[in-house]
């Protein structure tokens, strides 16, 4: 089922979440919505949950051209997992899954057999089976994790929406289970959309990338597109290392600066570390001059910060150790910096 | 095995302020009360029994055990209805309701014993419409409330009525909106939401309330000798007869049911405490 | 999916077009319940506090005040203040040394001792003036020592004997008493906060050199002011208010052993109604000062958690 909403306005009192936001998620795909926190992502997702309501008249909610703007949570056949599970704490993992189909009406309601036959597959689907009589408290972070979105598939959401599902999980973790749910997403196909601040995590696993920033839209596109051609500022700076340099006219002429939307709406140079070339003072190629001031070479990469002798700006340089070798530098060295061509994807398209 | 074995610590005053406390502890409370069972050892088993079973005694215990249970469960009911729109909906005047629960825990005993006689008894502001002698009786034989069991009850609700919103209050604050939106988004309607997800967490504090307002109301003196008219057999309760018996120069009587009623007074409170210690257990991690 | 989407359709139909949120209850729900937790709290907690005022100047303002003229009820006014000006300091001493020794150092049988301050709570009022009689009255070991023909201090007995001091049935009695039943209020309040704020201050002050009691006076007492507030308003109330306990204790001699609270049942009980309403109406003024200020020191409390909690 396919996601489509529209001008969406959210107010709080004073505050403003959401300022005419569209979104769209297409019917089987993992969506990121990424942002900084306060940037609005947890309430659209709410939102297109049924447990917040947009300002009345400001936009609409459809499911597969179904306007369900008003519909309240229960009714919208969406597994909603939250942020900190809220899981139901007196109750088992098993009850916890079961709650679902045991507060259907008698008539809809399957039998005792048929839910115990459905929790049990639940559980083995998310690698739970044996942990059936267990309370929340007696699970790790992931388990209980795992436990809210069983609970959630139970009801067999036709929409799985996740707030910040990895976010109260330690760094180890995160990275098992979310390539987990990457997989478990392979697997079940439902279209799932999911909150993070995260946006290695957005990147990694999600087919579509939604960003946003201060209550609005800033991109949407595919984890390479976003990454590699930053529409806004806001995007260039948010995903990855950036250097942000002023002067235009003199970087322009070591490099190409409309590649990607390198050249940000507002005047600035927007160039990632890896896209600035280190070449040794004194060739005869066109570089701006700068003294190496600090070599951070203690990982897969040497980090180089660079102050530029005209502007005193400083930028950084990644550059493979190799290449450090062969330049030679030490610090308070003169090198010359260029903007590297940025690279290969070109015919790239969504 | 000491009882009191101390642990080195980088801060002064331990011995001090830890030996004024033993000191002062079995100054005013432990020794005192040691007294009542050590007065009652002198008697002969026999005695002992006798004293706290005979007819007017054993009628204390039932209408003291009885209202002090109906007040617990009315409170129950009207405790929790009070602590959920006190935490659940704004409203004009939230706070000072809120500041009038404790009205009971500040105002003395006796002036809410003569209060509440007063507008209870026949001429009084209810006491006129209910009592069977009342001016303006609306039922058509009235029911008596000041100077019979049910002026008790009335008294010990009053007391009791702090005591379960302030133990479901706090938990009701605590309780996550994301449980109720979870069990909502899984399709539960509001009935099913609140009697399934929502009851079954304040439980244990509802219990815990109904506990300590159903301790309180057992020992309770002062709001009740006014309203219950006192009448052996019938509206005397338990620590009422205490003091008649005491009046008498009948000190064995008196503390053969002091100790009675401090033995289910302590057995109360260890039950409270387990059942804390019972509410805690979800929250372990 | 067909059957999904004709549900959806219909629900919205028989919407009203505004969405309640899943954790907000319907109106008619609100109401109800508003309605029935007003009608209680009117009827249980508004009406007797009404009653007091109402039946105090039921024969106007001059027989009001003629109340307070009479050197009985001054006497009774008197001995609560005495009574609560000792007690109240008492238990406040105690209740800094019980957190301090409780919520700052680690040793066994900690728990038990938190449950044994606590017990006064859970005795009946009548109890704790009962076991006071059974220690101080003149059948009590008190009495018992006064009579003995070889007692140890002799010359406290000759002298306790000529100075005719008494215990119960007289000042001593009553504070005693008070003192029992307060006795948990300042402590209780105290224990967790202490315990909450943990160690870390303190140690900090020691390792910059203050002594244990500078460490006290100026780290200590500052972050436990308004929890000491509180506990301290809590236990005048109740020490002021006091009734069962103390009518075991008192004697009820008037102008000598009557508190305020006794001094209004004795006026109840001669009809004096207008007299007994007029004392009592001071004591529930003292609960709704003491309701005011408890209600200032929770919302200070929760003002400062507010301002930690924007900071972070």
């Amino acid at each position: 089922m396919s996601i489509h909403a529209s001008g969406i306005v959210k107010t709080f009192g004073q505050y403003t979440a959401l300022a005419g936001v569209d979104f769209h998620a297409p019917s089987g795909k993992l969506v990121a919505l990424l942002g900084p926190s306060g940037s609005g992502k947890t309430t659209l997702l709410r939102i297109l949950a049924g447990l917040e309501f947009a300002d009345p008249g400001s936009g609409r909610v459809l499911f597969n051209n179904e306007d369900v703007t008003s519909v309240p949570a229960g009714k919208r056949g969406v597994g909603f997992v939250f942020q900190h599970y809220a899981l139901f704490r007196h109750m088992t993992v098993f009850d916890n899954v079961a709650f679902g189909l045991r507060v259907r009406s008698r008539r809809e309601r399957p039998s005792d057999a048929k839910i115990t036959e459905r929790v049990r597959e639940l559980l083995r689907l998310v690698q739970l089976d044996g942990l059936e009589k267990r309370f929340p408290t007696q699970l790790s972070g992931g388990q209980r994790q795992r436990v809210a979105l069983a609970r959630a598939l139970a009801v067999e959401p036709k929409v799985l929406l996740l707030d910040e599902p990895f976010g109260a999980l330690d760094a180890k973790v995160r990275k098992d289970l979310r390539r987990w749910l990457r997989k478990f997403h392979d697997e079940i196909h439902i279209t799932t959309v999911f909150v993070t601040h995260d946006q290695e995590e957005a990147l990694e696993i999600a087919d579509e990338v939604v960003i946003m920033n201060q209550a609005k839209v800033e991109q949407v596109g595919t984890p390479q597109d976003v990454y590699d051609r930053p529409a806004t500022p806001f995007v260039h700076r948010f995903l990855g290392n950036v250097n942000i340099l002023r002067d235009t006219s003199a970087w322009g002429r070591t490099g190409p600066i409309h590649d990607n939307g390198r050249l940000g709406s507002d005047g600035l140079i927007y160039v990632r570390p890896h896209d600035i070339e280190v070449v040794p003072h004194g060739s005869d190629s066109q570089g701006i001059p700068a003294v190496l001031r600090y070599i951070h070479a203690a990982g897969p990469q040497a980090q180089l910060t660079f102050e530029v002798i005209a502007t005193g700006e400083h930028v950084e340089a990644h550059i493979t150790r190799s290449g450090l070798a062969e330049l030679n530098l030490k610090p308070n060295d003169l090198a010359l910096l260029k903007l590297r061509p940025s690279h290969s994807f070109q015919d790239y398209t969504i | 095995m000491p009882l009191l074995r101390k642990e080195r610590s980088a801060l002064p005053g331990l011995n001090l302020s830890l030996g004024f406390t033993l000191f002062y502890l079995g100054l005013i409370v432990l020794v005192p009360l040691s007294a009542a069972f050590l007065k009652t050892s002198g008697m002969t088993w026999n005695d002992f029994i006798s004293a706290v079973t005979s007819q007017r005694v054993l009628a204390s215990y039932r209408i003291t055990f009885l209202a002090s249970f109906a007040a617990a469960s009315v409170n129950c009911v009207f405790g929790l209805l009070t602590a959920w729109v006190l935490v659940r909906y704004t409203f004009p005047g939230r706070r000072l309701v809120d500041a009038l629960v404790d009205l009971p825990f500040a105002l003395p005993t006796a002036v809410a014993g003569i209060a509440l006689t007063a507008i209870y008894a026949k001429n009084g502001w209810v006491g006129q419409f209910v009592d069977p002698d009342g001016a303006h009786r609306l039922l058509p034989h009235g029911i008596k409330i000041a100077f019979s069991e049910i002026g008790i009850f009335v008294a010990l609700t009053f007391i009791g009525l702090p005591f379960v919103v302030r133990t479901v209050q706090p938990v009701l604050e605590e309780l996550e909106p994301e449980l109720e939106e979870a069990s909502a988004s899984l399709g539960a309607n509001r009935w099913q939401t609140i009697t399934r997800v929502i009851l079954p967490q304040l439980f244990p504090a509802l219990l815990t309330g109904f506990a300590l307002s159903f301790a309180r109301a057992l020992g309770e003196y002062g709001s009740v000798v006014f309203i219950s008219g006192n009448m052996p057999m019938k509206t005397e309760i338990t620590p009422l007869l205490i003091i008649t018996q005491l009046e008498q120069y009948q000190y064995a009587h008196a503390t053969a049911i002091a100790v009675v009623m401090l033995i289910a007074s302590f057995t109360l409170l260890l039950l409270i405490n387990l059942l804390q210690k019972w509410s805690r257990r979800y929250h372990r991690v | 999916m067909a059957s999904a989407t004709a549900s959806l359709s219909t629900h919205r139909e028989r919407g009203t077009g505004h969405a309640r949120r899943a954790t907000q209850d319907a109106p008619w729900v609100k109401w109800t319940l508003l309605t029935i937790a007003l009608l209680f709290v009117g009827f249980f907690l508004v009406m007797p506090l009404a009653a007091v005022f109402t039946e105090a100047f039921r024969r106007g303002a001059g027989a009001y005040f003629a109340a307070f003229s009479d050197a009985d009820a001054l006497a009774a006014i008197k001995l609560t203040l005495i009574t609560a000006a000792i007690a109240v300091p008492a238990n406040l001493v105690f209740g800094v040394a019980a957190s301090w020794a409780i919520a700052k150092f680690n040793f066994r049988g900690k728990s038990l001792l938190i449950t044994l301050i606590d017990l006064p709570f859970a005795v009946s009022p009548v109890i704790s003036g009962l076991i006071y009689v059974l220690v101080f009255g003149a059948q009590g070991w008190y009495g018992q020592y006064l009579n003995a023909d070889e007692p140890w201090f002799p010359w406290l007995q000759q002298w306790l004997i000529e100075q005719d001091f008494r215990i119960i049935f007289a000042v001593p009695g009553i504070v005693l008493a008070t003192i029992f039943v307060t006795f948990p209020f300042v402590a209780r309040e105290l224990i967790p906060l202490m315990q909450s704020q943990g160690t870390d201050e303190e140690m900090a002050a020691i390792t910059l050199g203050a002594s244990g009691w500078q460490t006290f006076w100026r780290v200590t007492l500052p972050n436990i002011k308004w929890g000491l507030f509180y506990g301290v308003i809590l236990c005048n109330a109740r020490a002021m208010g006091e009734f069962g306990a103390v009518s075991v204790v008192s004697g009820h001699i008037r102008g000598e052993t009557n508190t305020m609270p006794l001094h209004v049942e004795i006026l109840y009980n001669e009809y004096n109604f207008v007299a007994a309403f007029a004392v009592a109406s001071l004591l529930a003024l003292l609960a709704l000062v003491t309701l005011a200020l408890k209600s200032l020191v929770e919302w200070r409390h929760t003002q400062s958690l507010r301002s930690e909690n924007s900071e972070s």
